[in-house]
């Protein structure tokens, strides 16, 4: 359900509203004379999270393969390897302040900002094309892929509180966020068809690492090299056939193409280099039912992911100290190889109530999960099954809970774990529109 | 370094390119040549559509007339449809903000951009009620324009069908007298069987669910004594139901409400005052003309009558 509509009793105890709403109702204003409005939404998210019980951090075949980090950048410290980078207890999560803005006839801007208690980041700042004719539009700046379903959505418009496994690990803590330009088009057709391209600058640490050239060690070169971008292209389709008022139904298919898949690991005495190329693909489905009744109750919402990722890279490990295998710059490991993996998940939300909803998600990550360095490991499939339940009192404002069951495959085996996150979202101004 | 161009990695990829540009070239022809393809956000604007355009305009409804016309998604089968639009009517005034933005932007059609011709947005054309919820403390302001729900005011329709005749000529010059006549026709017809409806009902106090229906007091001799919604878009809650109940003891009155609303609230109120309860569509069949909004008024005065 969409609820925009910005109502009086958003703040719901969980923020000191009388101090925030005298700026937040001004939130149209004009700049000189020109008539730019500038929407301004702000939303506020507050996340509780407690380990249940403790199962292995990070699924079989993708540790270090992200940051731990579900914050912005500050990852590394925070996260005590656990899953989500959530701390144990309260959390300030993802909140936002978003500015949209109409410059004249030809563009609309967009600039959203993240925030959590000790940081700051762009997370989409682009311009919109909005008069090319024929279907077609341009978009240019740092904005969230279009590929696959819930990449390009922002947390508070999930129906969890956590990013599916499949997104998380193969695109990372912010998906797939890059700068770059998206071409798109939108068919004159009775069946919803959009097609679209992104060039991407490729520097997504999951399927578009770039190191850049790396000084010789001893007269010895590194096999990282220079390349410019845009090293990413993207593509991606979507169908949405016109089922009549109570359902609705999108199909995407998707992929993306890094010509440059860099990685550096310092060891003790010696840098492990690879350099290659990464490629990934993946299918969406989303089905909306609703019911026509009022407050949510009685919609179903089916979303479905898949996503395949393959790197494929030259191996070459250099020594930057003297050990027993031979001096500085003595190089060894000399191989190629390539990483498969793949994960899924599938959910449901039911509305079962007015302004209640309960939804389940079943994922799967590693289905294929084949890693070729050295002689190669096939890892096992890691698992993760989430329900929670949903309660919208006002409709800018929904608290969720949730628990989720980790199954994820490790070194001796799986192990399962049991973690619960509560969270509380407010959006407040002139919040835009959703997508479907 | 490997020298590696753009050109031929993604072969398959450029020959796809290859088949969109073809694709674009190719000439679009509207559902049948000469007409006008107008998509309205409500029937109720569909039904003006219709009865001004009659036969050079083909109108699609996004909005089941069955729906609350706030809440819906910005569908991909919307957007298509907005693709191919000529004209977008909405109500505006913030009623379709959730979801019209949205569609509109994802239909990459600039000529329905807000300030062409081909966006019509009614309430540009309206002095609005005020909306309560401009009047409440606090932060509310969906409705700063005023009051979006003037679909159930047939005197505002009727300047909205004079707006939307001139509209349509701006459209097709060729036929912009016609259009004129038939929008004045259109408007006489809203005006006068609005007149006949409220001088056939004797006064009445209301309550309704939502701020949807109080237009009525515009054109009916009734007055909204009270919002069984503690606020806009806030569910009945017991507390606020035996206030009303309350304050409302020992007189006389009726409750209206949508029929997509709960009627949890109007039976507990029909239960404890005494007062008739009735339900009543806000819009006329997605697929109405005029008659099919006239029929809409006499449901709605109809709804009214003492039994």
């Amino acid at each position: 359900m969409q609820t925009h509509r910005i109502m009086r009793h958003a703040g719901a105890g969980l923020l000191a509203s009388a101090f925030l709403s005298p700026t937040l109702v001004a939130s149209q204003w004009q700049i000189g004379d020109d008539h730019i409005g500038v929407d301004v939404s702000l939303i506020l998210e507050g996340v509780y999270f407690n380990t249940l019980s403790r199962g292995n951090d990070e699924p079989a075949g993708f540790e270090g393969g992200h940051d731990h980090g579900h914050g912005h950048g500050h990852d590394h410290g925070h996260g005590h390897g656990h899953s989500h980078g959530f701390d144990e207890g309260f959390n300030l999560g993802h909140s936002e302040l978003v500015f949209e803005a109409r410059l004249g006839e030809l563009l609309d801007g967009t600039l959203m900002i993240g925030f959590d208690d000790d940081h700051l980041e762009v997370e989409e700042a682009y311009l919109t094309t909005r008069t090319l004719p024929a279907g077609l539009q341009v978009k240019a700046g740092k904005f969230l892929s279009d590929i696959g379903y819930i990449n390009s959505r922002h947390p508070h418009d999930w129906d969890f509180v956590d990013r599916p496994l499949v997104n998380e690990y193969l695109f990372g803590d912010h998906g797939l966020q890059e700068t770059g330009v998206q071409a798109t088009w939108l068919a004159p057709t009775e069946t919803y068809t959009l097609l679209g391209v992104e060039l991407l600058q490729g520097t997504n640490e999951n399927v578009a690492n770039f190191e850049g050239r790396q000084s010789a060690l001893n007269g010895q070169n590194r096999i990282l090299s220079d390349a410019s971008g845009p090293r990413l292209v993207t593509a991606f389709a979507k169908f949405g056939p016109d089922l009549g008022p109570d359902q609705a139904l999108q199909l995407g298919v998707s992929g993306g193409y890094a010509r440059t898949f860099q990685k550096t690991d310092e060891h003790s005495t010696r840098f492990e280099d690879w350099d290659g190329s990464a490629w990934f693909a993946g299918l969406d489905a989303v089905y909306k039912y609703e019911s026509g009744r009022a407050y949510g109750h009685g919609n179903w919402r089916l979303q479905s992911e898949y996503f395949y990722r393959e790197i494929d890279v030259d191996r070459r490990d250099v020594n930057f100290a003297e050990d027993d295998n031979g001096p500085i710059g003595f190089v060894r490991n000399v191989q190629s190889f390539k990483n498969k993996q793949d994960g899924i998940y599938l959910q449901g939300v039911y509305g079962f109530a007015p302004r209640w909803e309960a939804g389940l998600r079943l994922e799967a990550l590693g289905l294929t999960n084949e890693l070729g360095r050295g002689d190669g490991t096939k890892e096992d499939t890691s698992y993760r099954h989430g329900a929670q339940v949903t309660f919208r009192p006002t409709e800018p404002v929904f608290l969720r809970a949730q628990l989720n069951q980790t199954d994820f495959a490790g070194d001796h085996g799986s192990d399962r774990g049991l973690e619960f996150l509560f969270q509380v979202n407010v959006a407040l101004g002139a919040h835009g529109a959703h997508r479907f | 370094m490997q020298p590696m161009s753009w050109i031929h990695f993604p072969s398959n990829f450029a020959r796809w390119l290859a088949i969109a540009a073809l694709l674009l070239l190719l000439p679009f022809s509207h559902p049948t040549a000469g007409e006008l393809n107008v998509v309205a956000t409500t029937s109720s604007l569909g039904a003006l559509a219709r009865e001004i355009g009659g036969d050079h305009v083909s109108v699609r409804v996004l909005a089941p007339p069955d729906r609350d016309a706030h809440y819906l998604d910005a569908r991909p089968s919307f957007m298509a449809a907005l693709r191919r639009a000529d004209l977008l009517l909405e109500m505006g005034a913030g009623l379709e903000e959730g979801w019209l933005p949205a569609a509109a932007r994802g239909a990459a059609n600039p000529a329905i951009n807000i300030g062409r011709p081909g966006r019509f947005i009614a309430a540009d054309f309206l002095h609005l009620r005020r909306s309560i919820t401009m009047d409440e403390p606090g932060m509310g302001h969906v409705h700063a324009e005023g009051n979006p729900h003037f679909n159930s005011d047939p005197l505002r329709m009727a300047e909205v069908a004079v707006a939307l005749g001139e509209r349509l000529g701006e459209l097709m010059p060729e036929r912009a007298e016609h259009f004129g006549a038939r929008a004045r026709q259109t408007a006489d017809r809203l005006e006068q069987h609005a007149r006949e409806l409220a001088a056939q009902l004797p006064e009445r106090r209301i309550v309704v669910y939502h701020e949807d229906l109080d237009y009525l007091e515009e054109w009916l001799p009734v007055t909204v004594v009270g919002y069984l919604e503690p606020s806009p878009g806030v569910p009945p809650t017991a507390r606020h139901l035996q206030r009303l109940v309350d304050e409302l003891q020992n007189t006389e009155g009726s409750v209206l409400h949508a029929s997509f609303q709960p009627d949890r609230g109007a039976r507990f109120l029909e239960r404890h005052l005494g007062w008739p309860r009735a339900d009543v569509p806000l819009d006329p069949p997605a697929d109405a003309a005029l008659d099919g909004y006239l029929e809409l008024m006499s449901t709605w005065a109809g709804a009214l009558q003492p039994q």
